[in-house]
């Protein structure tokens, strides 16, 4: 699928009278640079399907989706189809050409954390199939989507289920905190293995945290992915850019986009004020190879409990768990191993689970060999390191391991079964305990008392001894560590609502964070009060039940303003991260909502640029995104009264602008020509003509920016591709010939849109652009 | 503070086109957009008139007849759109860039009271402070008068969409601007 480009080396050859004829623009030394500074990697093809494939994750689900609007063909729908048809989703069906990945990308980022911990022969056991991440790595990408549904009972006791729930496997390094042990001090066992821990501690130098919660290094990531459709968005390339061109008329999808709030969702930090990322599970695992497996596990679980794997302080170390022996298939006997489990389910109860796997090394070749599937919620840093690895790593290997399909079967039954018949009844449990026990105390006359006595601590006091012997300080918050104790009622209120969120129960979480607000904001724990106020205003945003705009403006507006400002200004540690969470997942879901709401979007979104949240990337990508909510806002009869499409265009140009800066060639283009659609859309339809902006002024800039993209794109180019040169020379002749650059917006539209041109960038050759405009001074405007 | 002012046909086209700074407090009534401010004026100010007819067609919150005066009706940065809107449709949008010294100190005008914080945005200059909203208004009421006199003029077409090009009328323009703003 990837022709090498350059398998056969061709002497540059420029036309002799190129340098006289054309006047490339003056950025032309930028991109020089930043390409010579690139990696090269156009010929990498495990590299390329790198890019493919995390591209493909977030193209590919919506290019189904966005096809019409109920998004019913979504495989993993948030909603079981018989909810899904009638439009709960959002309360006012979406409209049209809007497409719902967003939602279902923020639903299934935060999912339940399962911690995984095994004894040192099951991670040599797992090595030797040749994975360098242990257990860890092989249960990973099987935790994110679940096969099957999983049905989950909410408060209320009804039932619902989901296809595209999923869990994180998370390493216990993570959950402490800790940079990741990258190489355990293992003994050697034999020296075949020895040059594979070789070459794991080259790649291992550059492993990565797999944390997310960096901004940078999301900007970083997307960037790496720009520049390479950028430089290598030849025709023979299968770009994703292009397959997902037809379903790109939904104004302002981007997968770079989907890609960048992805990579913002992925690995939420471990932190006192939400409990997304503590653990619910803990996977305890031994194998056939350990000698005593009973020992191993209590032995483990102990060192989880006081020893050195304990969790921090702030974190609830009682959480499930669930006990794993892993039988090798080979070695192992398979009579004894019964044996070990039975006794394993004596001992530790019903959570125990016999993962039959196979234990030798298993290569491509190999009849029922898998390529192990790719995580998609990986870390910025993870991915950038595995861009890393594959650019560096020689041509046609596919460092990817494999697994035999029998053993994918196996984790995947694994998977389900604590997923489906530990973990989701546990939780169900616990929300059922703490809403009776706390919350509904706390909801109750005596809790509004409680609450009223905490405030004034010395009437609650002197009073109500009662009162105070619940509380016996003030507070239940530790200023200093800035945290509360795991079993407080406000940290058990907080894991009961990041519960029902994570189970999708969004009006319990709702109702529950609402409770937490005031509580937190009593006791001034703003970092809490701002998750709080986060987590309401998404819980409301996301629950199915229709908004009224009062509501909207008083409550939800209230939410993420205080949220923001809690998380950047009213502390110490300004945590801006979280602050742009809010902001980008509120106006996703407000986008979502359509009509007036997609206005507060807009104003969410360029809050963010206004606080300087995100990186060049980062503004890029969200002025960008304004313009496509401000866009999808639909106008009132003929004359689209109360559309928002200039101002749609009016940020399509400044996202040109931005990512022209940016060196982005292609991305600029697209935003201009988003841009001179929007502006054009009315002319269009009365005349068909030429579009010319209401403004001398704004035709100019736009004129003089789209030359400058040209330019960029052609020094882009040229330097990866020669024989280019001379077409990109006569489309630049034709340009300045013409002056209106995108005579029609019709004809653009169709240069771009069509089947047939995979090749974005003969977009300025397409033959309607020879066409001289009519030079007619009148505006038609005033027609 | 650079004013940049435009009076939009009903079909969106520039009429007249004027851009003048302030005239107070030792202004020399030229403008001073920065490159890029100077170079988004038209667009930001074409992309309120989204908002202007939000505005214009939605609830009215003055009781009794629509007001022709807009008041502050969008912002982009730092820029500030007011808007006037006649009885025919054409509207008048001023855009309002605040120098940035402006910001933290204290304003000729009483613009600003105190600064809002960190999080304000403008800082000091607030557009719907009484004496701002008065200010633009005057200019306005002015410009509108002198509008209307050219609209009328029987050898000019300037109400079926011919851009402006009277010298008297950019010169009444300029005179409010100098006396109001």
């Amino acid at each position: 699928m990837t022709p090498i480009q350059d398998a056969t080396p061709k002497p540059p050859k420029y036309p002799a009278d190129l340098d006289t004829s054309i006047v490339l623009p003056k950025q032309r030394a930028s991109p020089a640079s930043s390409l010579a500074s690139l990696p090269y990697r156009t010929s990498n093809p495990s590299l390329h399907k790198l890019f493919e494939s995390t591209a493909s994750i977030s193209t590919s689900r919506p290019s189904s989706g966005s096809a019409t609007p109920t998004a019913s063909v979504i495989p993993g729908s948030v909603f079981s189809p018989g909810s899904r048809q009638n439009g709960t989703g959002t309360p006012s069906s979406l409209p049209p050409g809007v497409s719902d990945e967003h939602r279902t990308l923020i639903q299934q980022a935060y999912a339940p954390h399962v911690v995984v911990v095994a004894d040192n022969e099951t991670e040599e056991l797992i090595r030797g199939k040749g994975l360098d991440g242990g257990l860890l790595q092989l249960l990973r990408p099987f935790g994110e989507s679940i096969s099957g549904k999983v049905t989950i009972r909410d408060s209320v006791g009804a039932s619902k289920s989901y296809e595209d729930f999923g869990v994180r496997f998370v390493s216990m390094d993570e959950v402490l905190g800790r940079p990741p042990v990258s190489e355990r001090p293992l003994p050697q066992q034999n020296p075949a293995n020895g040059q594979g821990d070789q070459g794991r501690a080259s790649t291992t130098a550059i492993r990565p945290r797999p944390v997310g919660g960096d901004v940078a290094e999301v900007e970083e990531l997307v960037d790496r992915h720009l520049q390479y459709t950028e430089f290598n968005a030849q025709g023979s390339v299968p770009d994703y850019l292009n397959r997902g061109e037809p379903a790109a008329q939904e104004s302002g999808r981007s997968p770079f986009y989907t890609l960048y709030l992805r990579r913002l969702l992925s690995g939420l930090p471990m932190v006192p004020h939400e409990t997304f990322a503590h653990p619910v599970v803990g996977v305890i695992a031994t194998s056939s190879r350990s000698a005593a497996p009973v020992e191993e596990l209590r032995d483990l679980y102990n060192r989880q409990h006081q020893g050195d794997l304990r969790v921090p302080q702030w974190v609830d170390g009682l959480f499930l768990r669930y006990y794993v022996f892993i039988h090798e298939e080979e070695s192992g006997d398979i009579a004894k191993s019964n044996t070990t489990f039975d006794s394993m389910k004596r001992h530790f109860g019903l959570n125990c689970h016999l993962l039959r796997l196979k234990g030798q090394q298993c290569i491509s070749s190999d009849d029922d060999a898998v390529r192990l599937p790719s995580c998609e919620w990986l870390s910025a840093s993870e991915e950038l390191a595995e861009i890393q690895k594959q650019e560096s790593a020689d041509e046609f290997t596919d460092p990817t391991p494999h697994i035999p399909d029998s053993d994918v079967t196996a984790i995947r039954t694994f998977v389900r079964e604590l997923v489906a018949q530990s973990m989701v009844p546990h939780m169900e449990r616990n929300i059922h305990q703490w809403n009776e026990q706390i919350l509904a105390r706390r909801r109750g006359l005596s809790g509004r008392f409680m609450s009223l006595s905490k405030r004034w601590t010395t009437f609650g006091s002197s009073r109500s001894s009662s009162a105070s012997t619940i509380t016996p300080s003030n507070t239940n918050y530790d200023s200093a560590g800035g945290f509360y104790r795991p079993d407080a009622p406000e940290a058990l209120m907080r894991r009961l609502a990041d519960y029902c969120f994570m189970l999708r129960d969004t009006k319990l979480a709702l109702s529950t964070y609402e409770i937490l607000c005031t509580d937190f904001n009593n006791d001034k724990a703003w970092q809490h009060y701002a998750g709080a106020a986060e987590m309401a205003a998404l819980s409301a945003l996301l629950s199915p039940a229709a908004l009224t705009a009062k509501i909207r403006t008083e409550k939800i507006d209230e939410w993420i303003r205080s949220a923001t400002y809690s998380y950047t200004d009213r502390q110490r540690s300004a945590t801006p991260f979280y602050a742009l969470r809010t902001l980008a997942l509120s106006l996703e879901l407000l986008r979502l909502r359509g009509t007036s709401a997609t206005d507060d979007a807009a104003r969410w979104g360029s809050r963010i640029l206004e606080l300087n949240l995100v990186g060049p990337i980062g503004a890029a990508l969200f002025t960008e995104r304004i313009s496509a909510c401000f866009s999808i806002r639909p106008g009132l009869g003929v004359l689209k009264l109360g559309s928002r499409r200039r101002k749609a265009a009016f940020w399509s140009v400044l996202a040109a602008q931005e990512w022209w800066r940016q060196n982005k060639a292609l991305q600029a283009e697209k935003c201009l020509d988003a841009a001179l659609h929007l502006y054009g859309a009315r002319t269009e339809s009365t005349e068909g003509g030429p579009v010319r902006l209401p403004f001398d002024d704004m035709q100019h800039f736009v004129d003089e920016l789209r030359q400058q993209i040209l330019g960029l794109r052609l020094a882009n180019r040229g330097l990866g591709e020669d024989e280019e040169i001379g077409e990109a020379q006569q489309s630049m002749l034709v340009e300045e010939a013409t002056e209106t650059l995108d005579a029609s917006p019709r004809a653009h539209r169709k240069s771009l849109v069509g089947a047939v041109a995979p090749n974005i960038d003969a977009g300025p050759l397409s033959p309607t652009l020879e066409r001289t405009p009519e030079k007619d001074d009148l505006f038609e405007g005033a027609v | 503070m650079s004013y940049y002012f435009t009076i939009f046909s009903p079909t969106d086209t520039p009429l007249f086109t004027h851009e003048f700074g302030t005239s107070r407090s030792s202004g020399d009534g030229t403008a001073h957009f920065n490159a890029t401010d100077r170079h988004l004026a038209p667009f930001i100010l074409h992309s309120a008139l989204d908002i202007l007819e939000e505005v214009q067609w939605g609830p009215s919150s003055t009781a009794g007849s629509a007001p022709m005066y807009l008041k502050h009706i969008d912002k982009y940065a730092n820029n500030y759109v007011s808007c006037w809107i006649t009885g025919a449709n054409v509207r008048f949008l001023l855009l309002t860039r605040p120098r940035d010294e402006v910001l933290g100190e204290v304003d000729w005008e009483g613009r600003g009271e105190s600064c809002r914080g960190r999080l304000g945005v403008g800082g000091v200059y607030r557009p719907d402070a009484p004496a701002t909203e008065e200010a633009v208004k005057n200019f306005m009421v002015d410009v509108y008068e002198s509008w209307v006199k050219t609209v009328m003029n029987p050898f000019f077409h300037a109400g079926n969409g011919d851009v402006v090009k009277s010298p008297v009328f950019r010169a009444r323009v300029a005179a409010a601007a100098k006396k109001y703003l």
